[in-house]
């Protein structure tokens, strides 16, 4: 490892000579290390459903929020170093907002993940624009959202490629789940049979016993937009996997 | 005689040596009118070609509509050089927008976006009349106008630019039915809506001096947009 | 905006066939505040003389004073009746003579020539320079509306019922874009034998 990654594994300005930025990878790999989040595209919408670690019995579970609000349209899961999502978060709220201010319309999820994949590759030498950020960001987000094209899932990593998919695991269990995705999802799924595909998934992935309090379950519907699951609904739905 | 006098000699700027004074103005004024009126499932602009100054009429040829899409003409009235710029602006500001989000912008977005842009330059406003029209996405005619500082309406017609306030009851009274106690349930056609444009062009060419020379029609449907063009009185 | 705009009003005269029609809207104010909607503008000078006055109110009240006491006296001096051109022309020297310190009123003149009974319309601005045109005249603060309304709705020769429907569309159509114009207005229809006044209800905003 040291001799073929020597020197250039330390700034994010330079290519080893096989053509590759370590740092980038790095952060990649640093996904790999997060709590593992499942979205589901179906023709009804799309769902979300994340894993909570609660690392202590001592611990406020409700704090941790790992899929958040972006517009009314548009819902993100998120992997990696929370710290790092809250900026882009924000920048995904800012740019959603700004579009609307400026053209009276909800921005598409497309755009949405543009916009924030513009953020997302800002590291590296600081210009006119002013300070850059020392190193990549250590998140996957998945962007879920209506738009005049209907439901609509994206992956986006830390080098910013944002890619569209019908299902899409990410965090430590990515691996696993993306396999099991691949078997059960099929294009007349349902929005309800996505939401128990996306929790059985999860509970055979997690290393803790899958309850109402470490799992964050949200649908994204064109009729209601961004719901939050609540503790009783997220507890019907494991009722019926296990 | 004398003490009367004292005080209000006459100025002769060439024997004076008093320091002279020059004032610059960013605007003029170029005169021109704007009339939209807008149906079920079209929408027609009309403007006027005279581009003036003053007493002094520039050209009696200049295009005022300016089609921003395939369903969005924006007709503009007031200061010409405010009108080239924010029209160029506009223009790119569409294909940055089509290119950003792969489609073209919708006469809604486009509405707000124009808003926006004047309202941005709140402290030193583009001196201008618009009246945006197109289709929405219902495919519905829509009329916006605004004033200089991005104050945006939406309406079925408008009038706008220096004979805005001879054709605006004109049109309340033959389009939007006024003041009529009985309304027969014709529907406004194209052809309706043309020549209520054409009648009340002739009406302000008669009394605006701004007004005049020949008006350039779009007929914009889901087909696209048309050009007609029809003379006014020259003088 | 100028002191012929402080209290509002909005007049035009306009001409038939063998009849000429004045209107004039009832509102007074001060600026944007109105106070009653009964307010007399359109004053008759004879049996078949219409002026009107749109302006500042209180010119209006001592224009139309001083102008029925000269055409009082001109009458019993002179023994006959004061046509309309010569009601113009006394009105127009009048205002003159207030060059430099003017009533603030543009008058409108309507009224049929009381042996031949040939319409005359005229209006002048607040100085007395006299515009006399063979289809119609307007004045007060809502006469950019007025024209546009006027040029497209008259045409030659209207019969008495014509001419008031004209001229009643084009007034309240054009002062219901003016803010401070407006709450009512009166048509006067003037013919050979009889004038007829109609009081017409509008939108009150």
């Amino acid at each position: 490892m040291f001799l073929t990654r020597s020197e250039y594994d330390r700034g994010v300005n330079t290519f080893s000579p096989e053509g590759r930025l370590f740092q980038v990878e790095y952060a990649i790999e640093a996904i790999k290390l997060g709590s593992t989040a499942i979205g589901i595209s179906t023709s009804e919408g799309v769902v979300l459903a994340v894993e909570k670690r609660i690392t202590s019995p001592l611990m406020e579970p409700t704090t941790i929020e790992k899929i958040v609000e972006v517009d009314k349209h548009i819902g993100c899961a998120v992997s990696g170093l929370m710290a790092d999502s809250r900026t882009m978060i924000d920048r995904a709220r800012i740019e959603c907002q700004n579009h609307w201010f400026v053209y009276n319309e909800n921005m598409s999820v497309e755009s949405c993940a543009q916009a924030v994949s513009n953020l997302a590759i800002q590291f590296g030498d600081s210009d006119d624009d002013g300070a850059a950020m020392s190193r990549p960001f250590g998140v996957a987000i998945l962007f879920a959202g209506i738009d005049e094209k209907g439901p609509q899932l994206y992956h986006m990593d830390p080098s910013g490629t944002f890619v569209q998919f019908d299902a899409k695991a990410i965090g430590s269990g990515s691996e696993g789940a993306q396999q099991s995705l691949q078997e059960v999802y099929h294009r007349s799924m349902t929005l309800a049979e996505a939401t128990t595909s996306a929790l059985t998934i999860l509970k055979q992935v997690m290393e803790e016993k899958l309850n109402s309090s470490n799992v964050e379950v949200m649908t994204m519907t064109p009729d209601n937009f961004f719901h939050m699951f609540a503790k009783e609904q997220v507890e019907e739905v494991i009722s019926k996997i296990s | 005689m004398s003490l009367s006098m004292e005080g209000i000699r006459p100025h002769y700027p060439d024997y004076s040596n008093a320091p002279m004074q020059r004032h610059f103005s960013p605007y003029a004024d170029n005169g021109g009118s704007v009339v939209a009126i807008a149906g079920d499932d079209f929408v027609v602009i009309g403007a006027d070609t005279r581009l003036s100054a003053g007493f002094s009429i520039y050209t009696r040829d200049q295009n005022k509509l300016f089609p921003l899409s395939k369903t969005t003409v924006l007709g503009c009235a007031g200061c010409w050089c405010d009108t080239l710029t924010l029209t160029r602006i506009l223009t790119s500001r569409m294909q940055m927008y089509q290119q950003e989000h792969n489609k073209t912008m919708s006469t809604v977005a486009c509405a707000q976006m124009l808003s926006t842009m004047l309202y941005y330059k709140r402290f030193f406003p583009y001196y201008i009349s618009n009246v945006l029209v197109g289709l929405d996405n219902e495919g519905k005619g829509c009329v916006y106008s605004y004033d200089p500082i991005g104050h945006c309406e939406k309406a079925t017609y408008k009038a706008g630019g220096s004979a805005g306030a001879l054709l605006q009851p004109l049109l309340d009274n033959q389009i939007g039915l006024k003041n009529m106690e009985i309304i027969g349930d014709s529907k406004l056609t194209i052809e309706k809506a043309t020549n209520i444009i054409k009648d009340v062009f002739i009406s302000a060419a008669e009394r605006d001096i701004y007004t005049g020379d020949s008006v350039i029609i779009n007929i914009i449907t889901k087909e696209g947009i048309k050009d007609d063009k029809f003379e006014l009185r020259k003088d | 905006m100028s002191i012929l705009g402080y209290n509002g009003g909005a007049m035009v005269a306009m001409k038939g066939d063998k009849c000429v029609s004045i209107a004039a809207d009832k509102r007074f104010g001060i600026q944007a505040q109105t106070i009653t909607c009964d307010f007399k503008k359109v004053f008759d000078m004879g049996p078949r003389l219409y002026v009107g006055l749109p302006g500042l109110a209180t010119d209006v009240q001592t224009v139309m004073e001083k102008l029925r006491f000269r055409k009082n006296l001109y009458e019993l001096k002179e023994n006959r009746t004061m046509t309309p051109e010569v009601f113009g022309a006394m009105l127009s020297s009048m205002l003159y003579e207030k060059r430099f310190g003017p009533f603030f009123v543009e008058p409108v003149i309507a009224g049929l020539h009381p042996t031949t009974h040939e319409p005359f319309i005229c209006n002048m601005d607040l100085i007395g320079c006299i515009n006399q045109p063979d289809d119609f005249v307007v004045g007060g603060t809502a006469s950019a509306q007025l024209y546009g309304m006027c040029e497209a709705l008259w045409e030659p020769n209207l019969g008495p019922e014509d001419l008031f429907e004209t001229t009643a569309q084009a007034l309240i159509n054009a002062f219901d874009r003016d803010a401070i114009s407006g709450w009512g207005a009166t048509v006067y229809i003037i013919e050979k034998d009889k004038v007829t006044v109609r009081d017409i209800k509008t939108r009150m905003d």
